[in-house]
């Protein structure tokens, strides 16, 4: 009777329909994350792996001065990012959300098509124009001023360059959060007393706050993992963790080393994500579980 | 009259300065490449000197018809199965309410969590090692799989949570089967989702970068040639090859775009 | 209009004595004026309503009061303060809104406490108000609950509470029962009075229910095109409406109108599509002229034909019966003359002998009824 029940069920046709894609990612992405994992714990020979248990890779990782200076530094990167994409999009997926009218949809849209263009071409882009030859430069020098050191091969450029790919997500994400948003509750503010930015505090960013934080994680995690655009934009002493950890994939093949090193940026986007949605309080977000037509 | 508008509209206009500062931001930079990838003074193109010979070093780039012939399978078998669970999934998940409900959409999500270059090494290792496929198109291809299934599945939830699933309970009232339930009624109106979604996903795969190139070895498609011809310094045939491929894009979006203002859907547009 | 800024000026420092005063507002919108005209006065502890139709500008004229729509012309005083150019978080007042606007990711107490935190009051002092409050609105103990987890009436209550917790100059009302139902809203009609009798504070409500207007208000304002129609006492309005559109906004469901065929004394005899009517005159009407009477049901009587006992006076008419429903105190009576017109008469029921598709009298006294010259506006 129960299974005759299950089999009508409605949970029976979500799963029959959901299951074939969630088990294709549950192999073909969590199963391989898992033998990293497990790689990490073994040692690389002549570009075998042996599957001798050890922490060496973790060790080394650690306590070695260079390893650790490119952790924080990608650390350190990520979260200016990061934090600068939020502060520059907020006003503007804002302003779309709340001023576009008709045109909401095509301005997200221009937002988010550069994205598809390819990191690789984006970052050459962004190259032809920072670089010592690059315009900025060309046309400091064409009328007559020095070219800009901070903006070539530098951190700075990095950071620009990363900011570049991933704010399109910031945008969207907080976009689609305030799509939902009850402008109206401003007007409720500011006749109780509040001011512009006070409503915005009170009543706006905490509405929003989840979007905000997908955003974040949208942002952060690639840009913890970035390799591309350090390697084009950074210079010589531009690398960042992306790079090291890619360097062991590279000629050297020491994949177990490259297989900590991944386990550990893992980690660290993650624990990021989880501090961050830890300050999500669903009773204090105007979460309601709802969908339409429920 | 009142500096409650004077407030307001200063807030308004510091907004949309920022607006327009992000797009030329955005834009700049992939024009000026279009630009470029039609001169021949590239690094100070003013006044510019018309040529296509960047165009026509692309061509005759070794691998090039390779590579672009890859990169079109990949981002063509990508998107198939990207699209097909994905659609299944939302239909399933937003149709039917069920207590798996949101692991499910999490676990769908969880790709995006992930960073490219996790996917392409841990990718790179389990096939070469557990599954004994390293350096085949087909190991890309899923590897591409497991991302753009994410992507795709955003795509079509942000559509379908509009769609009203009492209009499925209805066709059943009048005698409609589940098939033609989802032939007559839901079909015809979340078709352009999934195509946005197809859409989505054979870009994203087709200008992939970081997962394919782990996964392909020697196998050439065009980021990676790209890639390859990057190291030794900028090569202009790339700017003829982002402009290319800019293009492409663009006539896929505003194509989408059409459909979408002609049709009848809306991604995440609410009309007040 | 220098003078008048003087004068206005001058009555600026006198004006204290009233809670709200709006000089000649004007409001456009492209080629709209919502408002047009408008200076209204309202004292401390007045219960104001403002009614009208959709599109009347009563919406507007509210939100230039609070300062969410800025005056194209003209002045706003609150509290004796000439407020025109200040943002609606400068002008302290309170606000119930339609749509309740709770923040949802707040818990009641601190929707409550908003604007007490916004001035930045002592968490002791905010204490205080809060139990002041909630005990008004008796809603002691839901202070951390979410609005999500309330019935429709308590999300009203929160929201009044919220308006008046500040103590504030005025409290305006948009509708605010409009989302309630039925049984609802009449429980909140009652409460209403007994808040504003409680606290003293003036309550400015727009509605367009003016059911809701003659419960709950001591003065009205019928608002029509963006500008007030007429402005007074709710019986004043009721009993003397000076327009047709007043007339007819303030429930007179019967309309008579015709052309005058000769004038006696103070009366017109209109022929009412056959009929012949007596009615008082409007203000200079002459024969030939189109009339437009307006007369409450209440004041008609129903009786079975030959029946009727009439007051001196009255005008007495056959009628066929086609539909009664019983209101409890009385029944509607829905008629129909031998000139095809149809007529509601509010009576008392009566089962036995008056009985649908059946012959009765129809009787009214000619003073009972409004006229207003017809000109054409319908």
């Amino acid at each position: 009777m129960a299974v005759k029940q299950f089999l009508h069920s409605k949970d029976l046709k979500a799963l029959a329909l959901s299951l074939p894609g969630a088990l294709f990612i549950i192999f073909f992405l969590f199963l391989p994350l898992a033998t990293i994992v497990i790689y990490s714990f073994w040692r690389t020979e002549s570009y075998t792996m042996i599957a001798d248990w050890n922490l060496n890779n973790y060790l080394t990782i650690l306590t070695t001065k260079t390893y650790l200076t490119f952790l924080f530094r990608s650390l350190a990167m990520s979260l200016a990012v990061s934090f600068i994409s939020l502060v520059y999009s907020w006003p503007v997926a804002y302003y779309i959300a709340k001023y576009g009218g008709r045109y909401r949809l095509i301005l997200t849209m221009l937002t988010a098509a550069p994205f598809f263009t390819g990191i690789l071409l984006r970052v050459t882009a962004m190259q032809q124009i920072l670089g010592p030859i690059g315009v900025v430069n060309m046309f400091l020098s064409n009328i007559g001023l020095k070219p800009l050191h901070l903006l070539m091969y530098s951190h700075y450029a990095t950071a620009l360059g990363l900011i570049y790919l991933w704010i399109p997500f910031m945008v969207l994400a907080i976009y689609l959060s305030l799509l939902t948003f009850d402008f109206k509750l401003l007007d409720a503010a500011m006749i109780n007393g509040a001011s512009p930015l006070r409503a915005f505090w009170e009543v706006t960013l905490p509405l929003n706050w989840i979007g905000t934080c997908i955003g974040l994680a949208l942002v952060f995690i690639p840009t913890f993992a970035a390799t591309i655009t350090p390697k084009f934009l950074g210079g010589v002493n531009g690398a960042l963790y992306g790079n090291i950890l890619a360097h062991q994939f590279g000629s050297t093949g020491t994949w177990a080393l490259g297989s900590a090193m991944g386990v550990l940026m893992f980690t660290i986007s993650s624990l990021f994500v989880f501090i961050v949605f830890k300050t999500v309080n669903l009773n204090r977000s105007g979460y309601t579980g709802q969908i339409a037509g429920e | 009259m009142a500096s409650i508008n004077h407030q307001a509209s200063a807030l308004k206009t510091g907004q949309v300065v920022l607006l327009v500062l992000l797009y030329i931001f955005l834009y700049f930079p992939l024009l000026f490449i279009t630009y470029d990838s039609f001169v021949h003074n590239i690094i100070w193109p003013f006044p510019p000197e018309w040529t296509l010979e960047w165009y026509q070093k692309l061509l005759g780039m070794s691998d090039f018809h390779a590579g672009l012939k890859n990169s079109f399978y990949i981002g063509l078998f990508t998107a198939i199965p990207a699209t097909l669970f994905s659609t299944a999934a939302v239909i399933g998940l937003l149709k039917y309410r069920t207590r798996w409900r949101g692991g499910m959409i999490l676990l769908y999500i969880s790709p995006l969590f992930v960073p490219g270059l996790l996917i392409g090494i841990s990718t790179l290792m389990f096939n070469a090692n557990v599954m004994g496929m390293s350096g085949k198109l087909i190991s890309a291809i899923i590897a591409n799989t497991t991302e753009d299934i994410a992507f795709s599945f955003l795509v079509i939830l942000a559509q379908l949570v509009r769609y009203d699933w009492r209009m499925d309970e209805a066709a059943m009232v009048f005698g409609a089967t589940p098939a033609q339930v989802f032939w007559e009624v839901t079909l015809p109106t979340i078709w352009p989702a999934i195509l946005g979604s197809f859409l989505v996903s054979f870009i994203l795969a087709f200008n992939n970068l970081e997962i394919s190139y782990y996964n392909l070895g020697a196998i050439p498609t065009l980021p990676t040639i790209a890639w390859g011809s990057l190291r030794h310094g900028i090569k202009p045939e790339l700017f003829a090859l982002a402009t290319v491929i800019n293009m492409l894009v663009f006539t896929a979006i505003a194509g989408l775009f059409f459909l979408i203002q002609t049709g009848m859907v809306r991604f995440g547009y609410r009309g007040e | 209009m220098d003078t008048n800024k003087f004068l206005y000026f001058f009555k600026d420092m006198q004006t204290s004595s009233y809670a709200l005063q709006l000089v000649e507002v004007e409001k456009q919108f492209g080629d709209v004026r919502a408002v047009d005209n408008v200076s209204l006065e309202v004292k401390k502890g007045e219960f104001f309503a403002l009614l009208g139709p959709s599109g009347s500008g009563k919406t507007t004229l509210l939100r230039i009061i609070a300062g969410l729509e800025s005056a194209g012309k003209g002045s706003v005083f609150i509290g004796g303060k000439n407020v025109t150019q200040n943002p609606p978080y400068a002008r302290g007042i309170g606000m119930v809104f339609q749509d309740f606007l709770l923040f949802p990711h707040k818990t009641v107490g601190e929707n409550i406490a908003f604007p007490l935190k916004m001035k930045k009051m002592s968490p002791t002092h905010q204490q205080e108000q809060l139990n002041w409050v909630l005990d008004l609105v008796r809603m002691k103990g839901y202070e951390d609950r979410f609005p999500n987890q309330l019935s429709g009436g308590q999300k009203q209550r929160v929201a009044l509470a919220r308006g008046l917790v500040a103590r504030p100059d005025i409290l305006l009302l948009d509708e605010p029962l409009a989302n309630l139902d039925r049984e609802l809203r009449k429980e909140m009609e009652v409460e209403m009075r007994r808040f504003q009798a409680e606290i003293d504070i003036p309550f400015v409500y727009v509605t367009h229910n003016q059911e809701e207007a003659l419960t709950l208000s001591n003065r009205i304002a019928v608002m029509k095109d963006g500008h007030f129609e007429q402005v007074g006492d709710k019986l004043e309005l009721y009993d003397e409406p000076k327009t047709a559109f007043v007339a007819s906004f303030l429930g007179l469901n019967n309309t008579i109108s015709g052309e005058v065929l000769r004038q006696e004394n103070d009366f017109s005899f209109i022929d009412w599509k056959g009929i012949e009517l007596k009615i008082p005159t409007p203000n200079g009407i002459k024969p030939g002229d189109r009339i437009a009477y307006y007369l409450r049901s209440e004041k008609m009587h129903i009786n079975p034909l030959g029946k009727n006992t009439p007051v001196d006076g009255s005008i007495v008419l056959a009628a066929r019966l086609r539909d009664i429903i019983f209101k409890g105190q009385y029944s509607d009576y829905f008629v129909i003359l031998d000139n095809d017109e149809e007529m509601v008469i509010s009576d008392v029921p009566d089962i036995e002998s008056l009985k649908i598709g059946g012959k009765v009298d129809v009787s009214w006294l000619p003073s009972s009824g409004f006229s207003f010259a017809a000109d054409g506006e319908e």
